[in-house]
């Protein structure tokens, strides 16, 4: 099978397949493709892999009319080429075939299909959960002498109890620099701060779908907001940007120079490759107003191109990489997390993670999720937050600050796009 | 008879040489002539009326009349911004650029030995890619372990959290940008300063002038011209500016708005918010900015040409 960096011509009648992925994660890709061709092999497929920027790429294809037939969606962008027409509504497909679709409903997560349905189409199926959690160093922690964190979703840990484990797990030498830090985020630094917020106990919009108002301006969940800037600049237990400009989040902790480190599943290859490094995951901590441990939903899943003139391969397609089987090869893979019940739980997939002692954290993860907001303008909101997010996080404006600021600016995008 | 009918010949042997030569002409100048056409005349037109338009490149475009430069100008408070820091950076790179420029071009017109060495060292920058020499830069701005600040340090200068910090990210971007064009301008002035006549020197050196006065008041005013297409090319650049400010300081002008720029504003209205008649518009007022300043400038060196003419006559 192989693996075409950019291009989509027309010069066979292969299935197109368009995704991101870093060249891990492209393996495991290959391997799903490779185990539907073995079941389908009068239905051949050319994968395409994006750019660094996948929905500009995909713009792209699409509008110089070569939309690949199958594109990856995300969590935070499909809206947009939803509300563009760009993506076939799944519905009329899903309605013709009743025996999958109640296999599907049978074995989803609710929050995670619904996270693809849009103004009352389903644009995706998902295929992955990528949502946070934390990494920790056992070694550092047994070193210092601080207990382990909890292992499950049910069991939270509050924001002080966090605070406190990375307070003591931050080391410094005799000139006063850090070289052992308690918390590091691998993640984007304003989206991880809006988890804190959520996890704080105030999801970031309601209602999550086509919101036309944003929790920023919500006390509660800007007190979550401004806990995660201080972890940095009042109680330096994390790095400030300046600071991981010479050595990024994940090599710090790679190396062994942070204890805990947040970010998704899309880290725990990297982390498991590390010399030396011997680590386990652990839940987000909880505010204290929040009711329950939380982590962000981050999925991709797999749509069809409205404009595709292989609608019926590329159904078959979605429903070998979303159905059991295909979500079993994922699940072996050890690269994603699978979003199925049954793949989630299956032994395949604890044995590719048996290094991973708090498994279930990882197989409780997707229930114990939160959405992002699903709208068409997210590309302005993003950039929006990049911008107001800056001094908050760099400590020169209080967390405060973004319910006259960014609240507004929010607001009136979601009002006239 | 004979005379008068082989005059006529001749013409028309003539006329029809002088139309195959101005056929021919016209191949030798058709595919060029049809590039031009194709990726440029075409695509100015298409953004001209892309500007009038409402177009998100998937739905099709519908027409909006002014609403775009309306909105520009008085709906979005981002405009200004990005305005101001091109204002901001044009400035913080051409001035620099030109007095940095003149002076490097006169130490290196000099006629001493291994002259060509220095010439190819300053000349390098050129030769390298934008993107590749914003890469290098970062590691040179680099907070704690950056060459800049090991440097600044050496000084007693503590740390300058330089592409962080929004107050110290865009004299960073300046510094970069007069770092790439300072070589250029130098090619361009020191061909200049070649083509002074030796002779003007020696009688200044006979009336007793220094090197700084025959400097400033032979070299300089004899380069004009070249400083003004200097002037020209370096406000166009920079007024343009986009490969190095995404590389150095990211896709969004950060951090916060420190260096969001109109080409950086222009991209992300185009490819992140897929808005191509608001880019265009954004495209054709930059243009329009441009070809002002341009003509402001072209006739004020112009104006100045002719004084000094007058006054030498």
């Amino acid at each position: 099978m192989s693996l075409w960096p950019t291009g989509c011509s027309s010069d066979d009648d292969a299935l197109t397949f368009f995704f991101a992925a870093n060249p891990e994660e492209a393996d495991a890709r290959l391997r799903v493709v490779d185990a539907f061709a073995r079941r389908h092999p009068d239905i051949k497929v050319r994968t395409l892999l994006s750019g660094p920027d996948a929905l500009q790429h995909m713009s792209i294809y699409c509008a110089g009319g070569k939309c690949p037939d199958v594109l990856m969606a995300w969590d935070l962008t499909y809206a947009g080429l939803a509300d563009r027409g760009v993506l076939l509504d799944l519905n009329t497909l899903l309605g013709q075939d009743k025996a999958f679709a109640a296999e599907l409903k049978a074995d989803s997560i609710r929050s995670l299909y619904e996270t693809f349905t849009f103004d009352g189409g389903q644009y995706a199926f998902p295929e992955q959960w990528s949502g946070n959690y934390l990494y920790y160093n056992k070694k550092l922690f047994a070193e210092a002498g601080v207990r382990p964190p909890p292992g499950r979703w049910e069991k939270p840990w509050s924001f002080g109890e966090f605070l406190d484990t990375a307070k003591a797990l931050t080391k410094r030498d005799r000139s006063g620099r850090v070289s052992q830090w308690g918390y590091v985020d691998t993640w984007a630094a304003s989206y991880s701060a809006g988890l804190f917020g959520v996890n704080n106990g105030v999801p970031w919009s309601t209602p999550r779908m086509n919101p036309t108002h944003l929790n920023f301006d919500n006390d509660v969940f800007i007190e979550g907001i401004q806990f995660y800037a201080d972890l940095a600049n009042t109680h330096k237990v994390a790095p400030t940007a300046s600071e991981t400009q010479s050595m990024s989040t994940m090599d710090l902790f790679s190396a062994g120079h942070a204890a805990m480190a947040q970010g998704g599943h899309w880290r725990y290859q990297t982390f498991d490759r590390a010399k030396g490094l011997d680590f386990d995951i652990t839940v987000l901590p909880t505010g204290p107003k929040g009711h329950a441990a939380r982590s962000n939903i981050g999925t991709t899943g797999l749509a069809i191109a409205a404009s595709s003139r292989r609608k019926q391969q590329a159904w078959e397609f979605v429903k070998f990489a979303t159905g059991p089987i295909g979500q079993e090869v994922i699940a072996e893979s050890g690269l994603f997390v699978p979003v199925l019940r049954s793949a989630i739980e299956s032994a395949g997939f604890a044995e590719a993670h048996r290094r991973i002692g708090n498994l279930a954290v990882l197989t409780g993860g997707p229930a114990h999720s939160e959405g992002m907001p699903v709208t068409p303008e997210w590309p302005k909101i993003g950039s929006l937050m990049d911008r107001n997010f800056g001094p908050v996080l760099r400590g020169a404006r209080p967390a405060t600050s973004l319910a006259s600021g960014l609240s507004h600016a929010v607001d009136e995008v979601l009002h006239s796009p | 008879m004979t005379t008068i009918d082989g005059l006529a010949a001749a013409v028309t042997r003539r006329r029809k040489f002088s139309k195959r030569r101005a056929r021919a002409g016209r191949m030798f100048v058709a595919p060029n002539l049809a590039a031009v056409a194709v990726f440029m005349v075409f695509p100015l037109g298409f953004s001209l009326y892309m500007s009038f338009q409402n177009w998100d490149l998937f739905r099709p475009a519908k027409f909006v009349g002014l609403a775009n430069y309306r909105s520009l100008f008085t709906g979005d408070p981002l405009f200004s911004i990005a305005l101001r820091n091109s204002v901001v950076y044009t400035v913080g790179t051409v001035v620099p650029t030109v007095l940095i420029s003149l002076a490097v071009a006169g130490v290196l017109n000099r006629k001493i030995k291994g002259i060509n060495f220095f010439r190819t060292i300053v000349f390098l920058p050129l030769a390298v890619s934008s993107v590749v020499m914003a890469v290098v830069w970062q590691f040179v701005f680099n907070t704690n372990n950056g060459l800049l600040n090991i440097m600044l340090g050496w000084i007693g200068i503590g740390p300058i959290p330089w592409l962080v910090d929004p107050k110290w990210a865009m004299a960073s971007l300046c510094m970069v940008s007069i770092w790439r064009s300072v070589p250029f301008a130098t090619v361009i002035l020191l061909a200049a300063m070649q083509g002074v006549p030796d002779t003007l020197y020696e009688a200044a050196r006979l009336d007793g002038a220094g090197e700084l006065r025959q400097f400033v008041s032979i070299t300089v005013p004899l380069i004009r011209a070249a400083v003004s297409f200097v002037v020209v090319i370096s406000i166009i650049h920079a007024f343009q500016a986009f490969d190095l400010v995404y590389v150095l300081t990211g896709r969004n002008g950060g951090p916060e708005t420190a260096t969001y720029v109109l080409g950086i504003m222009l991209f992300q209205h185009a490819f992140a918010f897929l808005e191509f008649g608001y880019a265009s518009a954004l495209a054709w007022v930059m243009f329009a900015i441009l070809l002002v300043l341009t003509v402001v400038q072209l006739r004020l060196a112009r104006r100045r040409t002719a004084q000094e003419e007058r006054s030498w006559a």
